[in-house]
């Protein structure tokens, strides 16, 4: 009497644990937005403002060398203020590399991408050995903050 | 399965780092090649060598003598276990019990998960979860036995971690066996070789030394020769007076990587060469629903989004990271079906339970268990009492938020997660997406906790599902909100007691009606205690949250209605609660031993201040007898937890440490259950979120706790990883009636002291 009861109950265990399957539910939709490496960024017309605030939330780290505010003096780092479309190793205040001087870089959204992924490899020589960003997102909107400080 | 591409034979190497191990990762990189030596065949029978044999060894040069052993050439021994390690530290006492018998050296000792798959179906667990009455069956029955619950633990995909029962089944019945089964063998071996007498060979640390010769070789020197010795189905165990590693408290060895963070988890997935995508998921909010529609017009313009997928048992937004597909699936507004459920509110719950036990009465329900005849005796008592208890549901709550990593393709599915259930999973993604579960291959990392969370497997199916639908490889993980408010749970409940006595004080009747039994089926039975008179009885009623083994189960909520009444019982007696419950127990003398020493430790005679005070309560669980007195102090008005004792008879304890480590654990876990856990219901859905409104204990709400072993010898070994929990609350609960005189009947506490 009593071992059937407990074999029932014991039994019931496995079965609930066994049960759950979702072989019964259906997609009932599904809407494609993108493929992988081609999501959007979050769109230049709307998002824009979006982009900036990452860029500017994440230039945080940075600015523990850099300063962003127009006519401040360079730090630790060169003042970026401006420097989109700037020669590189150009501030009469900072005391650059002979690797940045003589860089031939001028500041764009390609030669900061390169150079921030990984600056010792970029520039070999340079005196930026930290703050590397290697998150792509996180470069892409730390560039479109510092072109937004040049206007 | 073998028709592995060299692409991913080239990616096992990384998934071997953790010393675990898939049969693909095994064929195709060589974890066990490089002229080591695999041991594998059942030492039971029924363990079916030709089934496993093509499985297990892959490369020239490796035999099959055991499942459960490897010995290579650098005279290290594996133990392969078929458990998963969720922190209970089940891996290394396991290859612990299995190096004492094999007179292994510790230091070459190494432990790997088996893979997911039937061969290593552990047949003793499923026997613990489906019959724990045959445990003890003689020894010329157990073939029969095990060829039967092979078969059953088959059907039901039990390999399983759970019900305390790595130790006390896999490491009884398998490891040691394994052990001693595999050393015979390697004498065997060498005997023939050297043209001596077996019994004339010592082993020790690895090594075959015969001394009256001087020879002495490595185990690995004779392992493929022992492979061709004949194999004793019942070797001669060692005696706990032999034991070298047994009974000693060895470091665990999956310690390290979690010290120094190199330890893989389920939500660690990072295969090589899947660019993986990410889903975050909404769940019905009320069980049973189903997703009609939702509005994703913000989430298909939010960044790095993918997919966005109605699934109709959830919803899902897969995305370029998890974040982005976090932050997208919080935007999706999602019209649900009605629930069937009338139940709304906690109240209704209790309500509902509250019918169920009117219709029975004082004589109704199905009778779990029961003697004597307890309305007649309760009838002429010299004194009878009542009382109503309440539990509320439970969350599991465990800190590895559930996740899952799935892959499709050419007709098959790969799954790494954290799970205690591997073939279950394997089953429910074969049956989700119609394959073979021979094409299914799960990779069952460590788990960040599961606590019986984990032994369901809707994610895992979720997770296959999404890689089907999308074609990516997708890692979805829930957020911490999901899990508490959309999950498995342990039940709500409610339990009415009656009891009397007579005119001496003794119970003579004890009578037990509530609405929900699981597992053990025997956990709302007091055996340990000799009453005469005793109706046990279940008057089942729905549950509007569905149900999943929480740690310790039944005994998470028995253990706190029985000792609670035995304790009202007591005071009704008007005699000292240890001294009552030392008076029922002539005839378990293993459970007043307990109790007498946790007296003792606790130094319970003394009564303490001014609202401070002891309670006691003794639970016997999973095969380990635990008694505990939790000391309070209510000076403040609210309970604040000074001490607790504990004293554990698990008949002999493998490892102290890692059993007290367990203990603790329980006793933390039950005494946050009991302080704290508790979800509220709104309109049906749960309404706690977080650990902000789910609060665990803190560090500086833990009593200072005491752990004492007895090793009462000759009694099958106990558990350890839930018997520490179920005394917990009701010793805390009495601690409180005794500090104040308020007998709470309800859980959890801090509310009724808000």
């Amino acid at each position: 009497m009593h071992y059937k009861t407990i074999l029932a109950a014991s039994l019931t265990t496995l079965a609930l644990a066994a049960c759950g399957s979702s072989g019964d539910y259906e997609v009932k939709e599904k809407i494609d937005v993108a493929e992988p490496g081609q999501a959007s960024d979050g769109g230049s017309s709307s998002g824009g403002g979006d982009i900036l605030a990452a860029g500017e939330a994440a230039f945080a780290v940075c600015s523990g060398c850099h300063s962003a505010d127009n006519g401040s003096p360079s730090q630790a780092g060169p003042n970026l203020y401006g420097v989109f479309g700037r020669k590189a190793g150009s501030l009469d205040d900072f005391s650059y590399s002979e690797a940045m001087t003589g860089s031939g870089i001028t500041w764009d959204e390609a030669s900061l991408d390169a150079y921030l992924a990984d600056p010792a490899g970029n520039v070999e020589g340079t005196q930026m050995v930290a703050g590397a960003i290697p998150d792509a997102d996180t470069r892409k909107a730390v560039i479109a903050y510092l072109k937004s400080l040049s206007e | 399965m073998n028709d592995m591409t060299p692409e991913t034979a080239s990616q096992n190497p990384k998934r071997s780092r953790l010393a675990k191990w898939s049969r693909r990762g095994f064929i195709g990189a060589g974890v066990l090649a490089g002229g080591g030596l695999l041991i594998g065949i059942g030492v039971r029978p029924g363990n079916p060598i030709g089934d496993l044999a093509p499985k297990v060894a892959g490369g020239d040069g490796e035999e099959l003598i055991n499942s459960w052993v490897k010995i290579d050439a650098d005279n290290i021994v594996t133990a392969i276990v078929p458990h998963c390690e969720m922190g209970q530290g089940a891996h290394s006492v396991l290859g612990q019990m299995l190096a004492d018998e094999l007179d292994a050296d510790w230091s070459k000792v190494r432990v790997m998960q088996a893979p997911a798959d039937g061969s290593y179906v552990v047949s003793d667990t499923a026997r613990m979860f489906i019959a724990p009455f045959t445990l003890n069956a003689a020894d010329w029955i157990e073939p029969t036995y095990d060829g039967l619950f092979k078969q059953m633990a088959h059907a039901a995909d039990a390999l399983i971690t759970g019900g305390s029962s790595s130790i006390r089944s896999t490491g009884q019945y398998s490891m040691r066996i394994a052990g001693a089964a595999a050393r015979k063998m390697l004498k065997g071996a060498a005997a023939e070789s050297w043209e001596v007498d077996p019994v004339e060979i010592e082993t020790r640390d690895s090594m075959l030394i015969h001394k009256a010769s001087g020879k002495s070789a490595p185990y690995s020197e004779f392992a493929s020769a022992a492979a061709e010795q004949d194999m004793d189905q019942t070797p001669t165990l060692k005696k706990a007076s032999e034991f070298r590693l047994m009974g000693k408290s060895k470091p665990r060895t999956d310690i390290p990587a979690k010290i120094n963070g190199t330890a893989e988890f389920g939500i660690d997935a990072a295969p090589e060469g899947l660019n993986l995508t990410y889903a975050a998921v909404i769940r019905p909010p009320v069980p049973g629903t189903t997703a009609l529609s939702m509005d994703a017009s913000k989430a298909k313009t939010m960044r790095g989004v993918l997919k966005i997928l109605n699934m109709e048992n959830f919803i899902a937004v897969v995305a370029e990271s998890y974040w982005h597909a976090q932050q997208a699936v919080n935007t999706i507004e999602v019209e649900w079906s009605e629930p069937e459920s009338p139940i709304k509110t906690m109240q209704d719950q209790f309500d509902a339970f509250a019918a169920k036990l009117d219709e029975a009465g004082d004589t109704g329900g199905l009778e779990a268990a029961g003697k004597g005849d307890v309305p007649s005796v309760l009838d002429d008592a010299a004194k009878t009492f009542d009382a109503e208890y309440k539990v509320p549901y439970l969350a599991h709550a465990p800190m590895e938020p559930l996740n899952c990593t799935a892959s499709v393709g050419d007709g098959q599915c790969e799954i790494w997660t954290s799970t205690q259930v591997p073939l279950m999973a394997r089953s429910e993604v074969a049956s989700a997406l119609d394959l073979s579960t021979d094409d299914v291959i799960i990779h069952h990392p460590f788990l960040g906790g599961a606590f019986g969370r984990r032994l369901a497997a809707e994610y895992v199916s979720m997770a296959a599902r999404l890689a089907k639908e999308t074609g990516y490889p997708v890692k979805m993980i829930w957020s911490r909100e999901e899990d508490t408010q959309k999950a498995f749970y342990r039940n709500a409940d409610t339990c009415r007691m009656r009891g009397g006595v007579d005119g001496v004080g003794k119970l003579v009747a004890f009578d037990s009606l509530f609405t929900q039994r699981h597992d053990p089926a025997q956990a709302c039975v007091p055996a340990m205690y000799d009453i005469a008179n005793t109706s046990i009885r279940v008057a089942e009623a729905d549950l509007h949250l569905p149900f999943q083994a929480w740690r310790s189960v039944d005994h998470s909520h028995q253990g706190w209605f029985i000792e609670s009444f035995i304790d009202e019982a007591a005071h009704a007696a008007g005699a000292d609660p240890v001294e009552f419950r030392l008076g029922m127990l002539g005839k378990s003398p293993r459970h007043a031993a307990a109790l007498k020493k946790v007296a003792e430790i606790s130094n319970w005679g003394d009564k303490g201040g001014k609202g401070n005070a002891k309670g006691v309560a003794i639970v016997e669980s999973f095969g380990t007898i635990v008694a505990e007195v939790i000391e309070v102090d209510m000076r403040s008005g609210k309970p604040k937890l000074t001490n607790c004792w504990a004293v554990c008879d698990a008949g002999f304890v493998m490892n102290p440490d890692g059993f007290r480590n367990q203990i603790e654990g329980g006793i933390i876990f039950g005494l946050t259950a009991a302080m704290y856990g508790g979800l509220d219901l709104k309109d049906g859905a749960i309404v706690q979120s977080n650990f902000h409104d789910y609060k665990m204990l803190r560090m500086n709400e833990v009593p200072d706790i005491k752990v004492a072993l007895i090793n009462s010898g000759d009694v099958p070994v106990g558990g350890a990883g839930e018997p520490g929990l179920p005394p917990a609350a009701p010793a805390l609960t009495n601690a409180i009636f005794a500090a104040t005189g308020k007998r709470l009947r309800e859980l959890p506490i801090a509310k009724q002291f808000a």
